[in-house]
């Protein structure tokens, strides 16, 4: 045997953020200047919390590099027509010709005004991934800013393939735009349907596994036996979209079932609204004077105003109090004088007295022993009580936590789960402190780089919102780009991702069909599309295919032929993964398990020669800005921070003069310089040799910055839980300003905003949904369809990369619609049956993959595989259920997200050889 | 001494395939080829349902069968315990892929690529290796990386440059090599602490690859534990764990064994008949020419035909395919001999040297650990008594044979079918509990046809030729054409479709965290019935 180095090429280090629970660190060897193996960086073992380990995912760039159905020209239209069964025709060009066909049409947008008749931004982006493209596309950002308004809201699955309420309530409630168990100190996990095995990135698998080790248990409620699933304690068959019964039945449990000395009674008065007073209209009973909202003082038994010093908060007790004032919508006041009050938890109390397990039982298809079991189970390991020393500082330790998983968390049902498992960390005063339930980044709430330092004090004594204003001055009236976020979602606030979390199937919804009172639709003049394939990865995919071929002018980062970027106009190829440019911050803490001990910078660099024509996304950005007249303003917000860093400081200087046309080089070094200034407090200036060189530099994070909870400790506020009388103030002003527009098509979405969530049938929610819209019989689609994450390829854009095919397909389901065995039989269906499954909208077909563990009355398509255009990917044969699900605003709740499940039927169209 | 092995902690395992993926980057193995992979497996049946995800490749045994019936020594085993393949030595035979119980093994004979075409990608044009095809192929455990990190004062299993790629790849902290054999290894602590099994121990391969499914309590012992109910809960073949049709070797293979049996057995009959009188030389060149077709047509199947026939007789100490070449390369100049001259004895003989050669392919089957309707003692029988049928049914329908060496020869078909009938419910019944239910199946659907038409029907006839003596030689050529072709027709079947490999099985379901961990499962296996 060889004693020879098989290591004997170069290792280049990069990071890979092709999903959001990235970034890897790896390293890529090259042999004779062909990139050849993906490896774990295992320099930077000692400050990755999967020590550099690399997700399966980023072994596909060696293939995704020399992938021989690469894109490797401009490449520009040459048939008119557009549609699915339209040739494109398209025919190489020099990069000239395609930018300055790209920047005529700018310029031309420019001429006209960047806005259309409608008040819509005429050009429009859409980018896929979670935000992952913007790890990718190098300064685009900067040339974007420079434009001005941008229309981002046609989307490719935000909102209803994402964890959308979580996202929107849990930067309300604690600033949790994702939300993480404290993993590497929680020993109890719920799951409800969070899949984080297949989808929470290298660092949730390692930490899970690394907690099953120590002995956490993790409960999975689930319809079907997911990778999660698979790898938990316990998994409970829930029937799919009852989640809020459940989690309702464990919260009246505790309020019920058990004393309340066993909750964390501290945290409740003084870390939630629960000693807040209310009126009788449902608002704060607040003082006076201060038009604070009131708590009952057991010290000196009399409403204070809730911020008292020394004031000791009661729950429950007959509360008459003498002159307060309660504030409704729009300026509206009731002041009342000796009125009896109830303490939000009196309400919380009474509300939840309904949902008991038992009642639970029935909807969720769970015994009643299993509700309780685990409810107390939560409790037990709640260790209420305990504390622990982080960093020099006690903090309680409750090392209990609840997760929620895509469909359980974007759609009907959404609140009522994202409230209720907040509340249950509240009752046990798990939220935010170690062990217990965390939020890991904000995308809503500014600024982006500190959960702590977005925290602001509210009037009321909570972490102020950004709330997009529904007074009626400032209401939104006129919808600003097409999917009307700001208009529609106070909630969506008003960020650079506000656009993108907004109710981005309204925008292609009411292309086709204008509601009324609303301002007529339009096309976007100039679309720009990268990673990202909405015609594929949305649903009602056949509409969305019919609408993007009416769009006058698309241009397309184009990687290979796909199925948006076959009724495009341009085709751009930009330099790939392996070839381009661009540093990022790592670290801190990020989505869901991105929680580290360090944070700091990595860099992507050319590994290997660029294949064919391919441009760094920098070098085309810079180009655009240039052909646009924009260059000055494009190296103005890079100066500013659009790659990432602030070139400009007090400390050091690092920014391009903005007069003069900069090298992708000089660019990345220029924010590699600041990278390291912003680090070391100017101390240190590496440039971009040194990120080439090492790829990372980091500095330590402190710990306590995992947690929240010490800053609203810090500030004396209180998490807005569990009654929500702002919500409830701005569902009245929104219907108001709504109804004063003529507008009554969002009634149903405003009956959400609720001070506590009521329940609702969400099956017969969805049944009648169907029934009305497409007129059937729903007992002839008895299944529901639902869908869930692969690790191999979630967030990937990765379909046509076969190694990635060839290892996703060692597991189950990844050819076809996975349904149960038994049930199967019943229906005379076998292993490998050609099925046709048929919603109400659409039918699709697939091979029948018969598992286990799967409920009987649940079909589930994993992933989304209907490609008819993207190579490799075409050939699949694999059902979708994009294809099957309707939009419907019936189906869209008060955020604007829909749930990625409907119902189905399923029939054998051809049996296995 | 220094046993490399790998332990696999199913507590810990996703099946997220990235080790699966890092071993197709570091050894460049062509599409379909993943000498490490993961399996996804389901325990039970809803709602009571376990799924597992197990890694699964080369066990590198102690014992390893693949070495032992590798005709060509190609693979070999190392003082440390890694089983290897030289890639030069070795023929393309296949064997070494039927006789591993774990599936381990791959043969690809032409360049094959991701996308297709005549020409792969350039990081595949830069890691194309030539001497891989028509051989042999399976993981190493990295073995050149382990030599590199042993000659630079580096640890296996501790420091990544000297560690299998997989191992350093995994993301949950699953896999895990080291020395088995030092007390203080990762690899032996994890042992010590942990309850574990080996897949398929049963076997007595002794796999270098151990499995963790549950903690050891506080006290380092082993809690009481469900005894493993391995025949009873397999479900299914998604996720690969089932047995799955052999495609290794396909009707080439049984062409071998059809013209082995029926020209050694024609032999025989020979040798018996020439007692009575004497028999054209002709006759011995048809056996022989059977045997030589046999050994053609499975020559043909071989992955480097060009060195076959020299590097198939390397390895007779453990290999009954050296073995069968070596009483091939017997048999035919002692059986031309014999024919030529017409010697009674002589040919006597050669017929007790055609025996032998039918005895080293029944063997040979017999051998092949990895297919269970294959390595049942109980083939060897069947598989010789076979070849005398045949050969004996063969020369009685082309015989044109006087009258009583004709007599003679039928009531001898007849014993000799009424014995290989009985060896067929000796073989059948020996795959009771030993065979996966698909390779059961295809021999349940084939004993009533292989008894009927290949044992009663030829009985009657040669039954009828006593009583109507004028139909005597047709119905007793019908009645050998019916030993012959249920002969050929019982081996094709075996070799080609009862010939399910062993598949996956675990003897317990891993603890998840606070909970889980119980009885294994066997997919594929004890469900028929």
């Amino acid at each position: 045997m060889s004693k020879k180095d098989p290591q004997a090429r170069r290792d280049v280090p990069t990071y890979c953020y092709q999903c959001v629970s990235g970034p890897d660190l790896l390293t890529v060897g090259v042999e004779d200047g062909v990139a050849t193996e993906v490896q774990p960086n295992f320099d930077s073992a000692a400050v990755h919390p999967a020590a550099g380990k690399v997700c399966v995912k980023a072994y596909g760039l060696v293939q995704k590099t020399y992938n021989p159905h690469r894109i490797k020209t401009p490449m520009k239209r040459t048939n008119p027509k557009k549609g699915p069964n339209e040739d494109p025709g398209f025919v190489p060009v020099s990069w000239d010709e395609a930018l300055d066909l790209v920047a005529d049409n700018l310029n031309e947008c420019r001429a006209k005004g960047l806005k259309d008749e409608s008040g819509y931004p005429r050009v429009a982006a859409s980018f896929g991934g979670g935000g992952t493209p913007t790890s990718y596309m190098g300064t685009f950002p900067a040339f974007l800013g420079a434009w001005g308004p941008i229309d981002a809201g046609f989307g490719s699955g935000q909102g209803v393939k994402c964890y959308h309420s979580e996202h929107l309530y849990g930067e309300f409630w604690h600033r949790a735009f994702t939300v993480a168990p404290d993993t590497p100190l929680c020993e109890y996990v719920l799951s409800f349907g969070s899949n984080v095995e297949a989808s929470g990135g290298v660092c949730g698998v390692s930490r899970h596994a690394d907690a099953r080790a120590r002995g956490m248990k993790r409960v999975q409620l689930e319809p079907h036996l997911s990778i999660t699933g698979a790898c938990s304690a316990e998994w409970v068959p829930i029937r799919p979209k009852s989640d809020p019964a459940f989690l309702m039945a464990m919260i009246h449990v505790l309020l019920h079932e058990r004393k309340w000395e066993e909750l964390d009674l501290d945290f409740i008065k003084h870390r939630t609204s629960s000693p807040y007073l209310l009126g009788k209209f449902g608002y704060y009973m607040r003082d006076p004077e201060t038009r604070k909202p009131l708590i009952w003082d057991a010290n000196t038994d009399k409403p204070v105003p809730f911020d008292t010093p020394g004031a000791e908060p009661v729950l429950e007790a007959p509360f008459l109090v003498e002159h307060g004032i309660e504030e409704g919508a729009d300026g509206k006041e009731w002041e009342h004088v000796n009125e009896r009050c109830q303490t939000a938890w009196e309400k919380l109390v009474e509300h939840t007295k309904p949902y008991s397990p038992l009642w639970a039982s029935q909807i969720c298809d769970v015994p009643v022993k299993t509700i309780r079991r685990i409810a107390l189970e939560y409790l037990e390991h709640a260790r209420v009580g305990e504390t622990i020393e982080i960093e020099g500082r006690i903090l309680p330790l409750r090392p209990v936590a609840i997760t929620l998983g895509k469909t359980v968390n974007n759609g009907w049902g959404g609140f009522d789960c994202c409230w209720a498992r907040t509340l249950l960390a509240c009752l046990i005063g798990g939220l935010e402190v170690p062990g217990g339930t965390l939020g890991t980044t904000v995308r809503l709430n500014r600024p982006a780089t500190s959960r702590q330092a977005s925290v602001k004090p509210s009037r009321d004594g909570f972490m102020d919102y950004p709330m997009n204003p529904t007074d009626k001055e400032n209401w939104v009236s006129r919808p600003d780009v097409r999917n009307a976020n700001r208009t529609l979602i106070p909630l969506v606030a008003n960020s650079p991702w506000s656009q993108a979390l907004g109710p981005t199937h309204i925008a292609w919804m009411l292309q086709n069909d204008t509601p009324e009172n609303w301002p007529e639709p339009t096309l976007p003049d100039v679309w720009f599309v990268y990673r990202t394939n909405p015609v594929i990865s949305f649903w009602d995919t056949d509409s969305i295919a019919d609408t993007v071929s009416r769009f006058p002018f698309t241009v397309c980062f184009a990687y290979t032929a796909d199925e948006t970027n076959h009724m495009a106009d341009i085709l751009l190829p930009e330099c790939t993964d392996l070839e381009s440019l661009q540093l990022i911050r790592i670290g801190g803490t990020k989505y869901f398990e991105q929680y580290w001990d360090h944070q700091g910078f990595a860099l992507r660099q050319p590994i290997v020669e660029t294949q064919g024509e391919a441009r760094d996304f920098t070098w085309i950005a810079t180009e655009l800005a240039k052909r646009t007249g924009l260059l000055e303003a494009y190296n103005n917000a890079i100066n500013r921070g659009a790659a990432g860093v602030r070139l400009t400081s007090d400390v050091v200087d690092c920014s391009l003069d903005e007069g003069t046309e900069h090298s992708v080089e000089e660019i990345w070094d220029a924010v590699c310089r600041a990278a390291s200034v912003e680090m070391s407090d100017g101390k240190n200036q590496d440039g971009l040799d040194y990120y080439r060189e090492h790829g990372l530099k980091t500095i330590p994070y402190e710990r306590l910055n995992w947690y929240l909870y010490p800053e609203l400790e810090d500030q004396g506020l209180r998490f807005e839980m569990p009654y929500q009388e702002g919500l409830y103030r701005i569902g009245k002003q929104l219907a108001n300003r709504l109804h004063e527009s003529g507008i009554s098509w969002w009634d149903a979405q405003l009956d959400e905003y609720e001070p506590l969530p009521v329940w609702q049938d969400l099956a017969a929610l969805w049944e009648r949904a169907l029934e009305e819209n497409f007129d059937i019989d729903i007992n002839d689609f008895p299944f529901w369809l639902v869908t869930s994450r692969s690790m191999q390829y979630a967030w990937g854009g990765n379909a046509d990369i076969q190694m990635i095919r060839e290892v996703a397909s060692n597991i189950a389901g990844h050819g076809g619609v996975i349904m149960n065995t038994g049930r199967a039989a019943e229906l005379g269906i076998g292993q490998g049956d050609l099925v046709e499954i048929a919603s109400p909208l659409n039918t699709t077909r697939g091979r029948a993959i018969l598992r286990q563990g799967v409920r009987p009355d649940t079909l589930v398509m994993i992933g989304q595989f209907d490609h008819w255009a993207t190579p490799l990917a075409k050939t699949f044969d694999v059902p979708s259920m994009n294809k099957l699900t309707p939009m419907l605003l019936d189906l869209t709740d008060s955020t604007g997200s829909g749930a990625d499940l409907v119902r189905a039927t399923i029939r054998v169209v051809e049996k296995a050889p | 001494m220094t046993r490399w092995g790998m332990v696999a902690d199913l507590e810990r395992c996703v099946g997220c395939q990235t080790c699966t993926a890092s071993c197709k980057h570091t050894n460049a193995t062509p599409p379909s080829v993943q000498w490490r992979k993961v399996l996804d497996l389901e325990v039970g049946a809803y709602p009571d349902v376990k799924r597992v995800f197990v890694p699964v490749g080369c066990m590198h045994c102690e014992d390893p069968p693949c070495m032992h019936v590798c005709p060509s020594t190609a693979t070999r085993q190392r003082a440390d315990g890694i089983v290897t393949i030289d890639y030069d030595l070795c023929i393309g035979c296949a064997y070494c892929a039927v006789a591993c119980p774990y599936q381990a093994r791959y043969k690809v004979n032409g360049p094959t690529f991701a996308y297709g075409g005549r020409a792969g990608m350039k990081n595949e044009a830069r890691r194309e290796d030539p001497a891989r095809l028509g051989v042999a192929q399976k993981c190493t455990f990295c073995s050149d990386r382990v030599d590199y990190g042993l000659a630079n004062g580096l640890t296996p299993g501790i420091d990544h440059e000297a560690s299998p790629a997989c191992v350093n790849s995994c993301i949950a902290g699953a896999l895990h090599f080291g020395d088995l054999k030092d007390p203080d290894s990762n690899v032996s602590r994890l042992l010590d602490t942990h309850q574990t099994f080996r897949m398929h121990a049963e076997l007595g391969t002794e796999p270098g690859f151990h499995y963790i499914w549950k903690r050891k309590n506080n006290a380092g012992i082993d809690d009481e534990v469900e005894a493993p109910s391995l025949f009873s809960t397999g479900i299914g073949n998604v996720g690969g764990a089932a047995p799955w049709l052999q495609q290794h070797w396909d009707w080439r293979a049984a062409g071998n064994f059809i013209g082995g049996g029926t020209g050694s057995g024609l032999l025989a009959a020979i040798a018996v008949a020439s007692f009575y009188a004497p028999l054209s030389f002709l006759y011995v060149l048809l056996a022989l020419a059977f045997v030589g077709a046999g050994l053609f047509l499975v020559w043909l199947e071989t992955g480097r035909p060009w060195r076959a026939p020299l590097n198939v007789f390397f390895n007779p100490q453990t290999s009954w395919m050296s073995r069968e070449s070596m009483v091939a390369g017997l048999l035919f100049p002692l059986a031309f001999v014999a024919g030529w001259f017409g010697t009674g004895p002589l040919l006597s003989v050669a017929a007790l040297v055609a025996m032998g050669f039918l005895y080293c392919q029944a063997r040979l089957l017999k051998a092949s650990k990895g297919i269970p309707a294959w390595r049942t003692p109980a083939i060897v029988r069947l598989i010789m008594t076979s070849g005398l049928c045949e050969g004996t049914g063969l020369l009685v329908a082309v015989g044109f044979l006087a009258p009583p060496v004709y007599a003679g020869l039928t009531t001898v078909l007849a014993v000799l079918l009424v014995l290989r009938l009985r060896s067929w419910r000796t073989y059948r019944k020996s795959l009771n509990g030993t065979a996966p239910d698909e390779a059961l199946r295809v021999i349940k659907t084939m004993s009533l046809p292989f008894g009927l038409f290949g044992h009663l029907l030829p009985i009657i006839l040669i039954a009828s030729g006593y009583l109507f003596v004028g139909a005597a030689p047709v119905v007793g050529a019908l009645a050998g054409i019916c030993a012959l072709a249920a002969g050929w027709w019982m081996k094709y079947m075996l070799v080609t479709k009862a010939s399910y490999n062993q598949g996956y099985a675990i003897n317990h379901t891993p603890e998840r965290g606070a909970g889980g961990g119980g009885a294994g499962g066997k997919p594929g296996w004890g469900m028929a019935s």
